[in-house]
């Protein structure tokens, strides 16, 4: 395989998709966008937004991997791969002590146990409902009329979480309602809602059994409320990397690479 | 039988889910007429091609269904683990409500059934097999029962709804309350037990007797040793039925027990498969694992046994349901010999006799993977979902717990099963990968 090889790692997600571009298995560039209503067509914009930057051409690109719900939708792609697998890489990746990830998407999230050599031997995904999922906390967020970024923030300056008890995404919304018309602060129902999120991951957590090193990935593991909540319900440190949003997609991505220098060494790709 | 004679029939308005293709399917399914039709249908896809045990699956329940929804002879409802050998042998025929939801979700009926059954107070949170039984028989989907006969095991569901069925046609009811410990008072009780309701049935429903108790036996254990016969041909590598068609078939092996087409099915069945293992004609001709399937399936669609069987080239070698778990009938002690049946069912009682059961199919069946379909509401099964996940991932055998709905589309998630499905596949395929290093 020519040492200029280019592979790409795409993630179309329920509410992003993230692009990962690798040569010659190294991280060169990361790109994400909204995930539009045209999945294929959102998947090309991010693929393209990749190649731009570099000065590339889609002749560069060795390989693609689609990951994530429109995984299917991505006609360039050469492969598709569960964003379980996927997830589970670049976790290993972005954080090579990882043994177990949690994995918050705009409709799922997922818990994966990593064996040591970064496989996934266990895996867990919530059931049939937006509760404690990024959607969630968007529907949250709106109604507290606060931004999720900000969740961090209001989290800390809550003296005592509020008792969310509902795990249904339209009656924890009455709920809240019902809360604020109580008179209670947003930023304790703000960390209320959070706990609510990490009750439900614990149980997912404890299924597939807990490990020392625990990394957050997805767009949620953006939001510091989750984390922290999170962090004081397992009594453990929770790692967020950098690109843990792109864990999907670079996870893809390091696998293309590996698929990519099988076929070649096969002699199916030159 | 009737527990403490409790009257719960109330006089019903009309039934939510009553749609005109349900009044047309009412009046069809009693009609003479529609059964020679559907006779001369089935000899014509006989002259089309259709493999034989499909033919003998189809004239199996064409039989019953015939002689019940036109009342040519007892029709008996019963629950999913009631040994039908009682029912051919009174000279009745079975109908399981809860088999029933299977066909009407493949079908497509099962969505009116449901409805149906929500209108009469049910939750939504009960199982779906039960629902759509219980949403049937009012909507006079099934026959009208003769009588019900119940047991305990193994869910809980089953006797209420079924109880709610008898109440709604007013007909005798039965329960076998099988005892969940083995020892031979426990046997004794239950033989005493079944007894009683056959002598209750030949008493109650007109037209039932005893006297073909001999002839069920001998058909129910011709079957058994065709079927056990097939059971050796599966464990071939590659399988030589696919399990999707397998968890089908799994509603005649809870249904026909005792009657003589259940003997022929098997037989033919087993001739399919010694025909593809010489000719090498696989169903899933580049199997790369082999899968075992505990609980059912969605029965309102096949894709994801395509992603499985087609995509993926990921075979279901055997189901948990259609272990074979008893021993041959002694004609010479009915009763006994039916309780003896009844308590070797491996779902019921301590979690060790499922679990050995378990590991046995992984062993005998070569299986790389276990997946169990966690029915929704299904809470004799989901209840233990921990147990069998520590026991297996022991043993190192990959496990999945599929949350789905077997009858109720609402209450599934196709696209995120697949995505469960696949990424299990995957892990699958990495431990190959490190296992060959």
């Amino acid at each position: 395989m020519r040492a200029d090889s280019y592979v790409v790692g795409i993630d179309v997600g329920s509410s992003a998709t993230k692009g990962v571009l690798l040569l010659d298995g190294q991280l060169v560039s990361t790109f994400m966008l909204p995930t539009g209503t045209d999945l294929n067509a959102t998947a090309g914009e991010c693929i393209e937004h990749l190649l731009q930057s570099e000065g590339l051409t889609e002749k560069d690109l060795m390989y693609i991997v689609s990951t994530g719900y429109g995984r299917a939708q991505v006609e360039a792609a050469d492969r598709t791969i569960t964003e379980i697998t996927c997830h589970g890489r670049g976790a290993k990746a972005l954080a090579p002590r990882a043994g177990l990830v949690i994995d918050i998407g705009g409709q799922d999230s997922k818990v994966i146990r990593l064996d040591e050599d970064g496989m996934v031997a266990d895996f867990v995904m919530n059931d049939k409902c937006a509760a404690g999922t990024g959607r969630f906390l968007e529907v949250m967020a709106d109604r507290l009329e606060t931004s999720l970024m900000d969740f961090g923030r209001m989290w800390r300056a809550a003296k005592k979480p509020a008792q969310i008890s509902s795990t249904c995404t339209v009656f924890a919304e009455s709920e809240v309602i019902s809360l604020l018309s109580g008179g209670m602060a947003p930023c304790a129902i703000i960390r209320g809602l959070c706990d609510a999120v990490a009750d439900r991951l614990l149980g997912m957590v404890h299924r597939v059994g807990l490990a020392p090193d625990v990394v957050m990935t997805g767009g949620v593991s953006k939001n510091a409320g989750v984390r922290l909540s999170l962090e004081k319900k397992l009594a453990l440190k929770v790692t967020v990397p950098d690109l843990s949003q792109f864990a999907g997609a670079y996870g893809g991505a390091i696998i293309g690479y590996e698929l990519a220098r099988r076929e070649y060494a096969q002699g199916g790709l030159r | 039988m009737t527990p403490g004679g409790i009257k719960t029939r109330k006089s019903h308005g009309e039934i939510a889910g009553e749609t005109r293709r349900i009044r047309i399917i009412q009046a069809l399914s009693r009609k003479n007429w529609v059964h020679n039709v559907a006779e001369l249908v089935i000899n014509r896809m006989e002259r089309q091609g259709w493999k034989p045990y499909q033919i003998d699956a189809i004239r199996c329940f064409a039989d019953d269904f015939r002689h019940g929804y036109l009342k040519e002879k007892p029709c008996i409802f019963t629950s999913a683990f009631v040994p039908n050998e009682l029912i051919y042998g009174l000279g009745g025929v079975p109908f399981l409500p809860e088999a029933a939801s299977g066909f009407a979700a493949s079908f497509g009926f099962a969505l009116e059934s449901l409805t149906a059954c929500e209108s009469l107070w049910y939750s939504p949170d009960l199982c779906s097999f039960h629902r759509a039984g219980v949403g049937a028989s009012v909507l006079k989907l099934a026959p009208k029962p003769a009588a019900v006969v119940v047991s305990s095991q193994l869910c809980d569901g089953g006797k209420r709804s079924l109880f709610q069925i008898s109440q709604y046609h007013d007909c005798p009811f039965y329960i076998l309350d099988v005892p969940y410990t083995h020892s031979a008072l426990a046997l004794d009780r239950l033989a005493k037990q079944i007894e009683e309701a056959a002598i209750g049935l030949e008493r109650d429903v007109p037209d039932l007797s005893r006297g073909h108790i001999d002839k069920a036996f001998a058909n129910s254990n011709v079957a058994r040793n065709c079927y056990l016969d097939l059971c050796k041909l599966r464990t071939n590598t590659p399988s030589p039925w696919r399990g999707s068609e397998a968890l089908n078939y799994v509603v005649l092996f809870l249904w026909a027990w005792g009657s003589p087409w259940l003997a022929k099915f098997y037989q033919s069945l087993r001739d399919h498969a010694e025909d593809i293992i010489k000719s090498g004609d696989y169903p899933v001709p580049n199997e790369q694992f082999r899968l075992a399937w505990l609980n059912l399936r969605p029965y309102y669609s096949p894709k994801l046994f395509n992603y499985l069987e087609d995509t993926h080239q990921v075979s279901v070698a055997f189901e948990e349901f259609s272990y074979m778990y008893w021993d041959p009938l002694d004609a010479g002690d009915p009763y006994m010999s039916l309780a003896k049946k009844i308590m070797a069912n491996p779902g019921w009682g301590p979690i060790e006799r499922r679990l050995d059961v378990i590991d046995k199919i992984v062993r005998e069946f070569s299986i790389d993977g276990v997946v169990q379909f966690a029915q929704w509401g299904c809470r004799q099964y989901n209840g233990a979902a921990s147990i069998l996940s520590d026991y297996l991932r022991k043993k190192g055998v990959p496990f999945l717990n599929l949350d789905g709905d077997g009858v109720d589309v609402r209450n599934s998630g196709e696209a995120q099963s697949i995505t469960r499905l696949g990424a299990f596949q995957e892990l699958l395929e990495s431990q190959k990968i490190k296992n060959s290093r």
